[in-house]
Parts: structure tokens; C-alpha cells; sequence
């Protein structure tokens, strides 16, 4: 019972860490038709925003809200100068976005000089409740993922920014002859997507250790989760994240360890190819 | 959707300005002298005939040209399903790496390698797996999307990455070395000439066959798919079955490639089968300019000369990495056509097919 429960919430702590990473790669997919894959590198970056604090004798929790920010920055920069070129044509976007995050991992990895890094946690230790210790920090992430879609889908369902913002997914003509700029609204979408990914990488940097490479574990995973999930809509990629992170993190009890990914992906991939349209219809932002 | 993408959107123009010409000779004509993709391909072929007798005495460029004229055949794979059919797959170093993983095996727990039934296998055991990805990532009832489709390749890439990294049989994350040699009847194909002229004379072999897929009527249709696939399904064309045809080819072509590299280096890792090759994959077939066959060559041989180059040079060797990923940026943005684009007319590229005009007459 009690390793149940402690099962439970490891589970419930790791599927938060993908639908935090999901949600951002699914906007963006949703509005623009664009599968981001700088979108793991995005998460790293967001990562090594808390290392660079940390190292520079920063608090780190100064460096998980900055993360965001910088990440929403780094978003908006990239959409102006490259993102834009790429609206009419979603394979080439796929490439230029590879090549942006080619471009970044090795930055960061010439800037780590190929090492591990660690960041220690900001709220170390358990706390006790029912006889059983939880980790404070996982905790923190189930909750900040929480107020996450609660805000997220809160702005989209109830602000008339949100209600602009579903306009223009649904109909972009429509949404421009009606004096919605979309060209605006594209932009902060971009942002705001990097944003959630930097925000995903500064809480989870803490559990992984820093490296290059710790975007690319996530990509294929958020990818899948949001096409199982289905494009188009703000319940999908996160209930896709769900499915693919309790399976991910689940399946290494079942069948021997090196076994579960591969089979997390080919489970996926078997029903996105009877179900192209995903778990939830497409069009309801 | 496919006919705004990269490839469709390189040839769009030539269609217009085509049917402009009837009032005028179209302006590129003008820009270009005809005839240049010849010149190219016999150029190459002569620089390629000329390397290894050129620097005999330096055996680690004859290994480098080796390695070069090796990954050209990947790239050739990855030009066949994206430049020839616009299947856009991020997973062609799956075929590679698997076949180079298969003759190794055959080396070791058979003791056999002898040419006549490996290079075959390779190529079979490329053409089964990349035919069954086909099957379930092409052929059905819903035709897939694209993005589907270059998903489901990589995500196959990444995870037999991983599962063949952590599997004891074939040497986990060390891979599997001293990969037994590359024979004809006793003689045994060591690193050097020898094995540059072998690898040269398959490269040829595949050259023409790609060559002529591309002129043939099969071309005309795989053009057509490429540029406006709801047409040719109109037009009553299976479109998937191409697809699948193609890309099952394009299999066979990097099995025989991951065999080759298998035997030259003695060695494959978990790494030749990855997300990271198959993307070398596409930077090597962008640049040169996709969809033209001599330009993955050309591309692959600049990348990796020039990284080699490089590699000497300390200050560089740690941002070459950032310059690959630069300049493939800079070839998606503004020069899709690649190398060859910059002095091979749009009308030559894309070529043309079937039937000749005089012969019709």
C-alpha cells in the first residue's frame, strides 16, 4: 500500500514534468501548424538559466523565475528574426527549428565543456504526511503544473486575449478581416510557448542532472504526447502528456527497463495511426 | 499542404516561367548556361577517380574519401525519399546502422563475409526494415500526415538508439568492434585503395540506378506526387504505394551504405543508427541541393572534408557543431536549392523525363 502510494506520486511528479513541457510545444503546434523541435533545447536553456544563477552565487529560485522570462525572450527574438519565414511551409519549419536547436545544444554543450552538471534542490527534503515522506520539491512541481493549466486555460477560455487567440486558431483569415493582429499574436504565442518550456527545464533541472542532451530525452516524448493528444486543442496535448508520461514512467515496473521506451513510442505511434485526429477533436481551443 | 514545402515551392516558378516561354525564352535561361549538371557529375567523378592515386601515400585522406563516398550513399537514401518524393524522413541512419549492425553479427556468430552474400544482405536486410516502416507508417486506410511521418521515422531512429544501447547481444553502448573483414574468395579488403575503389564502384552502381529511377516514368510520377500529391491521387495514382515503393528502395541504398561503413571502420555503434546520422543525413543532402542525386555527393564530401579540416584547427574544431547547425539554418532559409542551385538552372534541377522530345517525333 504504501509503495503504492509512493509509486503513485513518483508517477504524478513525472507526468507533470511532461504536460509542463507538452503544453508549450502544443500552443505552438496548435496556433501555427509548426512541431517545434528546438522545444527540448528550449527546456534546456531554461535549465541552464538556474545553473548560471546558481554558479554565480545567485539564489536559484531567482533563477527558476527568471528562466521564463529569458526563455520568453529567447522565443520572441527567434519567431521575429527566423519563425516567421516558416508559417507556409510546416516541413521546412521542422528543419529550421532542428537546426536552431543543433545550434543551441552545442553552444550550451561548448559552454559546459561536455560535463554534468548539478543543481542542488531550492526546498531540500521531505515532508511527512499519512506515516509517508514526500520530496518537497516534486511536490512543488505537481503544484506549480496545476496553477500552470488552471492559468493557462483560464486565460484562453475567459480574457478576451484568450478569446482573440482562439479566433485566430480557428479561422486566421477571418480573425486578420476582423482587426485581430495575428502577426502580434503569433509572436507572443512563440514566446509564451519557450517561456512554459524554460519554465518546465528550471523546475526539473534539480531531479536530472545538467547537460546538453537533456532536451532531446524529452522531445520525442512531448512530440508523440502531442500528437496523441491531438493538435488543435488545449485539453489534448495535455491529456496526451498524461497518458505518455504515466506510460513512460510506469512501464519500467512491467517489462524490463531498456524495453519500456521503445514501447512507449511504438504504443503511441500504433494509436496516432488508427487515430490521427488523437484522443480529442480538433478545433477547440 | 506538400506543395508549399520546400521542394514544391523550388519548383513552382519553373512551371510559370515554362509556360511563359511559349511568348519568350524564360529569363533563367539566360542566367545559366545548359548542360552544367553533366559537367558536375563527370567533374566529380573525375576528382573521385583522381583522390586516391593523388594521395596514395596519405592513408588517412584515402580513409577520409572512403568514409566520404560511404555516407554519399546515406545521403543518396535520405535525397531519394525527400528530394525525388518528399517523404520526409528523419530516420535514415535506422537502415544503415541496422544492416551495418546485421553483417557484423554475420561476421561474428557465422564467421562469413565474403562480398557476393553480404552486400546483398545489407541492402535486403535495409529494403525489409525500411518496406515495414513503409507498411505501417505510409500504406493505410487514412493517408498519414507528414508530420506523421517524419515523427514516426525519427522516433524509430531514436528508440533503437536506445534499445540497441542497452542490449548485451550486440556489445550494448560500446557497439560491436573488429568487425570481421570484407573478402573476395581469400583477397581481404583492408582500409586503403582497395576499399576506396570498391566503395566507389558501388557508389557508381547505385548512382545510375538512382540516376535512372529519377529520369524514368517512375520519376515523372514521384515528381508529380512531390509537387501536388492530391492530384496525382486524383489522377488515379496510388500515391502511398509509391511512397512505400521509394522508400523501401531508399532502405536497401543505406543498408548497403551501414554494411560498407560497418566493414571500413571495423566498428558500429549505437550512434550510427541515431537521430544524430540521420540528421547528418539531411544537412549533407540540403546543402549540396536536394532532389538532384550528384548534390548529397557533393554535400557530403564538403561537410565532412571540411570537417576534418577543421578538426586540426582547436579554436574552430569546438564550434564546428554550431557552424553545421548554422549553415543548415541558412540553407533552409535562403538558399534551398543547396550548392548546386547557385549555378545549375531551376530547369536542369528538376530535369526532365521520360520519353525524349526528339525520339517522340
Amino acid at each position: 500500500m504504501d509503495t503504492g502510494i509512493k509509486l503513485a506520486f513518483d508517477l504524478l511528479a513525472f507526468t507533470s514534468v511532461m504536460v509542463l513541457i507538452v503544453l508549450g510545444l502544443g500552443v505552438i503546434a496548435s496556433m501555427m501548424g509548426i512541431f517545434n523541435f528546438a522545444h527540448g533545447e528550449f527546456v534546456m536553456l531554461g535549465a541552464y538559466t538556474v545553473f548560471v544563477f546558481e554558479s554565480n552565487g545567485l539564489p536559484a529560485w531567482a533563477g527558476i523565475l527568471a528562466a521564463p522570462i529569458v526563455l520568453g525572450f529567447i522565443g520572441l527574438v527567434l519567431e521575429r528574426g527566423v519563425i516567421r519565414r516558416f508559417y507556409a511551409a510546416p516541413i521546412i519549419a521542422m528543419l529550421g527549428t532542428y537546426a536552431i536547436g543543433l545550434v543551441i545544444r552545442e553552444i550550451v554543450r561548448g559552454l559546459l565543456g561536455g560535463h554534468y552538471k548539478s543543481v542542488t534542490e531550492p526546498l531540500p527534503g521531505a515532508f511527512t504526511m499519512f506515516g509517508l515522506d514526500f520530496s518537497i520539491w516534486r511536490t512543488v512541481i505537481v503544484v506549480v503544473t496545476l496553477l500552470v493549466i488552471a492559468g493557462t486555460w483560464l486565460f484562453l477560455a475567459r480574457t478576451s486575449i484568450g478569446l482573440q487567440v482562439r479566433g485566430s486558431l480557428e479561422n486566421p483569415m477571418l480573425a486578420r478581416a476582423s482587426g485581430i493582429s495575428t502577426t502580434k499574436l503569433y509572436a507572443a504565442t512563440f514566446a509564451f510557448g519557450a517561456a512554459l518550456a524554460g519554465l518546465a527545464g528550471a523546475l526539473i533541472v534539480p531531479l536530472y542532472q545538467l547537460s546538453a542532451d537533456i532536451g532531446t530525452r524529452f522531445l520525442v516524448q512531448a512530440f508523440l504526447s502531442v500528437m496523441l493528444g491531438g493538435v488543435g486543442t488545449f485539453e489534448g496535448p495535455v491529456l496526451g502528456a498524461a497518458v505518455i508520461g504515466t506510460t513512460a514512467a510506469g512501464l519500467p515496473w512491467i517489462v524490463i527497463p531498456v524495453l519500456a521506451d521503445p514501447l512507449v513510442f511504438v504504443l503511441a505511434l500504433a494509436f496516432v495511426k488508427f487515430r490521427p485526429q488523437g484522443f480529442i477533436t480538433q478545433g477547440r481551443l | 499542404m506538400l506543395n508549399e514545402a520546400g521542394v514544391g515551392a523550388e519548383a513552382a516558378p519553373m512551371d510559370e516561367k515554362g509556360t511563359a516561354s511559349a511568348s519568350g525564352k524564360p529569363a533563367f535561361r539566360h542566367r545559366f548556361p545548359a548542360g552544367v549538371l553533366p559537367l558536375v557529375e563527370v567533374a566529380t567523378l573525375a576528382v573521385a577517380i583522381v583522390v586516391p592515386f593523388a594521395f596514395a601515400e596519405r592513408t588517412d585522406l584515402v580513409t577520409l574519401a572512403t568514409n566520404v563516398l560511404i555516407l554519399s550513399l546515406l545521403a543518396i537514401s535520405f535525397d531519394l525519399c525527400w528530394g525525388l518524393s518528399g517523404i520526409m524522413s528523419f530516420g535514415q541512419a535506422l537502415f544503415f546502422g541496422v544492416a551495418g549492425y546485421a553483417i557484423a553479427l554475420v561476421g561474428r556468430d557465422l564467421e562469413f563475409s565474403d562480398l557476393w552474400g553480404t552486400l546483398p544482405l545489407a541492402a535486403l536486410v535495409g529494403l525489409i526494415l525500411s518496406a515495414l516502416f513503409a507498411a505501417f507508417l505510409l500504406l493505410g486506410r487514412k493517408p498519414p500526415t507528414v508530420i506523421f511521418v517524419a515523427l514516426g521515422t525519427l522516433t524509430g531512429s531514436y528508440a533503437a538508439e536506445r534499445l540497441v544501447s542497452g542490449w548485451q547481444y550486440v556489445g550494448a553502448g560500446n557497439g560491436l568492434s573488429s568487425v570481421k573483414l570484407l573478402k573476395i574468395g581469400d583477397y581481404e579488403f583492408v582500409e586503403g585503395t582497395a576499399f576506396y575503389c570498391l566503395a566507389l564502384g558501388i557508389l557508381l552502381l547505385v548512382y545510375g540506378g538512382a540516376r535512372f529511377l529519377k529520369r524514368s516514368q517512375l520519376g515523372l510520377v514521384l515528381a508529380g506526387m512531390r509537387q501536388n500529391e492530391e492530384r496525382l491521387a486524383f489522377f488515379g495514382y496510388r500515391v502511398q504505394l509509391f511512397k512505400a515503393l521509394v522508400f523501401s528502395l531508399a532502405g536497401a541504398v543505406a543498408g548497403l551504405g551501414g554494411a560498407l561503413y560497418s566493414y571500413h571502420q571495423g566498428f558500429i555503434g549505437p550512434g550510427n543508427m541515431g537521430p544524430g546520422l540521420s540528421t547528418a543525413a539531411v544537412i549533407y543532402c540540403l546543402f549540396g541541393g536536394s532532389g538532384t542525386i550528384i548534390g548529397p555527393i557533393i554535400g557530403t564530401a564538403a561537410v565532412e572534408v571540411l570537417s576534418y579540416v577543421l578538426a586540426d584547427i582547436d579554436a574552430i574544431k569546438r564550434f564546428w557543431p554550431v557552424i553545421l547547425g548554422a549553415v543548415l539554418l541558412i540553407v533552409v532559409m535562403f538558399q534551398p536549392k543547396g550548392i548546386l542551385g547557385l549555378f545549375v538552372s531551376e530547369r536542369e534541377r528538376i530535369g526532365s523525363y521520360g520519353v525524349r522530345r526528339k525520339d517522340r517525333n
